[in-house]
């Protein structure tokens, strides 16, 4: 809470909103392009055009489904982090902290475990949705809303630790098979190789819950300054509340459910905008999901750089410290 | 049943409000005075339908007749305000888009604002981030936020305790053109002289109505007496108006 919006550089928020989608449009075309067969803009309008089959091949079969997973995980993940930072009146609280990740990694970890997961498609997403809801509400029994960031972060702790002896007893269970474990890890880590249009699939109801989430911001601004106020000026608080934390569980446990636990998204992009366009939830729910897209793809682009370094691995390295700067902050 | 602009029947706050049943006719403005601890931020926040249990049978609480209950609450939001007698703005938020926040119900952004913003003589601060504000400024932004609202029944908890005198006097003046306008306000209040001169006066004591009515009547020697343990008398003082 302390952390709050200082002073905000960008007063135009259209401005803002063009800035995000520049970033977006430049990070993605350099991800469709750059990769072990480099592209150029020729072959990258031939490929999408299907009039260069090779080019085609690799831009339909492998860049276009990473940039779109990217693209929906890093969305959801930031539109959720915003979210939850209006829900529980603390701008630490994040999908990833507070557990919510690790209860979508641990629901998805039991049904790829228990082989269930090669059912159907949507066994993955449900079960995450259903260990994101045990791990939101779990969150909120330790940590009732407006708790003191220790307590909230105290909560997560808790939460992480006992999600994550669900995680490792899959894991560690003598009946899941030495390719299944592989691909598990290999999953948890989180990251975006060989994801294919299923996986888009899977994670489109982000999409229908993002649009959802877009009118909410007038209302979330009345939350943020005072729920009792906000009832007095007409807004169904309890009924706002249970949105918002059904709308972020979803979002979370949908973006796990493709792409692995990808740590620290919903705090640092939603902090970001924050401190660049201050606190008004109407702008910042549009520029949050823009942004948390880009950065998401900006990530990835990195750990492509970086020798394949995996998208997980590089949003805790940026995050881990920007986290702790955060801290830092608040106590000032 | 006549149409009282706010009616009480038989509103219980377990621990905070005994049994309490009024009626306020639209068009005045209301003292709600006791001392400390006495029920005054209770029963506006009940009155606002703004605690759990109002609407239920004990809680019958009515604005110009129609149970609270009843009221969706977007409704709720045009036809009553209510202000917190201490606004804490934790976000940065600039004054005039926490103004614009009154208009939520209507959905609509700007009309009223500006003329709310210059009605609290807060123009010169519109673009200030609240969080850095004074306490009489935060009250001033909180009562304009409810001006914007355009709603009849305005219910405010001591707004004028962090107010200088002149911008006391100026919310004074604009309880008066609201009432005169067929508004209703209610507010609290620690200042008995100026409870004095408004048109109705609740009185409290430990979470029960103790009088309403017209000042002379509620507030006589011997009940400030045994209320609030204070001698009181009438004569010429010091009297501040707006030139």
């Amino acid at each position: 809470m302390r952390a709050f919006g200082k002073t905000r550089f960008i007063r135009h928020s259209g401005l803002a909103l063009v800035l995000a989608g520049v970033a977006l449009l430049v990070f993605a075309l350099a991800s469709l392009t750059w990769g072990d067969v480099r592209l150029g803009p020729g072959q990258l309008v031939d490929g999408l055009l299907g009039c260069d089959e090779f080019a085609a091949t690799i831009l339909w079969q492998i860049r276009l489904p990473r940039l779109l997973t990217g693209m929906l995980v890093g969305a959801a993940l930031s539109g959720s982090g915003l979210v939850m930072q209006v829900y529980f009146n603390n701008s630490l609280a994040s999908p990833g902290l507070l557990g919510v990740s690790a209860g979508s990694a641990a629901g998805a970890v039991v049904a790829i475990g228990s082989g269930l997961a090669t059912f159907t498609l949507l066994t993955v997403p449900i079960f995450a949705i259903a260990g994101a809801l045990a791990a939101t509400f779990g969150v909120i029994l330790l940590a009732r809303r407006g708790a003191s960031t220790e307590r909230l972060l105290l909560a997560g702790v808790a939460i992480n630790a006992l999600l994550g002896a669900v995680t490792s007893y899959v894991l560690s269970a003598p009946t899941v098979s030495y390719e299944r474990n592989a691909q598990l890890v290999f999953w948890l880590i989180g990251g975006l190789e060989d994801r294919t249009w299923e996986h888009i699939w899977m994670a489109a109801p982000i999409v229908p819950a993002v649009l959802l989430l877009l009118p909410m911001g007038r209302s979330m601004d009345l939350l943020s300054l005072g729920a009792t106020e906000a009832q007095s000026l007409g807004v169904d608080v309890p009924r706002l509340r249970r949105n918002l934390l059904g709308l972020s569980t979803i979002l979370t446990a949908l973006a796990t459910a493709v792409a692995g636990t990808v740590g620290f998204v919903g705090l640092i992009v939603p902090h970001i905008l924050r401190l660049l366009v201050g606190s008004e939830h109407r702008r910042l729910v549009p520029l949050s999901l823009i942004g948390g897209a880009a950065f998401v793809v900006g990530c990835d682009l990195l750990g492509r750089c970086a020798g394949g370094a995996r998208l997980g691995v590089v949003t805790s390295l940026v995050g881990a410290p920007f986290f702790l700067w955060l801290l830092r902050r608040a106590e000032r | 049943m006549s149409r009282a602009a706010l009616s009480l029947r038989e509103v219980t706050v377990p621990g905070r409000l005994h049994p309490v049943s009024m009626e306020l006719p639209p068009g005045l403005v209301v003292g709600l005075v006791g001392p400390n601890g006495s029920g005054k931020s209770t029963l506006l926040a009940v009155s606002a339908g703004l605690l759990p249990g109002v609407g239920r049978e004990q809680n019958d609480v009515r604005w110009n007749g129609q149970a609270v209950a009843t009221i969706p609450a977007l409704d709720r939001g045009r036809r009553a305000s209510w202000t917190p007698a201490e606004a804490r703005f934790e976000f940065g938020f600039t004054v005039r888009s926490v103004v614009a926040q009154g208009r939520y119900a209507h959905g609509d952004d700007g009309a009223g604002v500006e003329e709310a913003l210059a009605r609290l003589d807060l123009v010169a601060l519109a673009e200030r981030p609240v969080n850095r504000l004074s306490g009489g400024e935060r009250q001033r932004v909180l009562l304009a936020r409810a001006l914007a609202t355009a709603a009849p029944l305005q219910l405010w908890d001591e707004p004028l305790a962090p107010l200088d005198p002149r911008h006391g006097l100026e919310v004074l003046s604009l309880a008066r053109s609201l009432s005169r306008a067929g508004g209703t306000v209610v507010f609290s209040l620690h200042d008995l002289r100026l409870a004095q001169e408004l048109d109705f006066v609740v009185l409290l004591e430990g979470g029960r109505l103790r009088a309403a009515g017209a000042p002379a009547e509620v507030l006589t020697p011997k009940r400030v007496r045994a209320v609030f343990g204070v001698e009181s008398c009438l004569r010429p003082s010091l009297c501040l108006s707006l030139p």
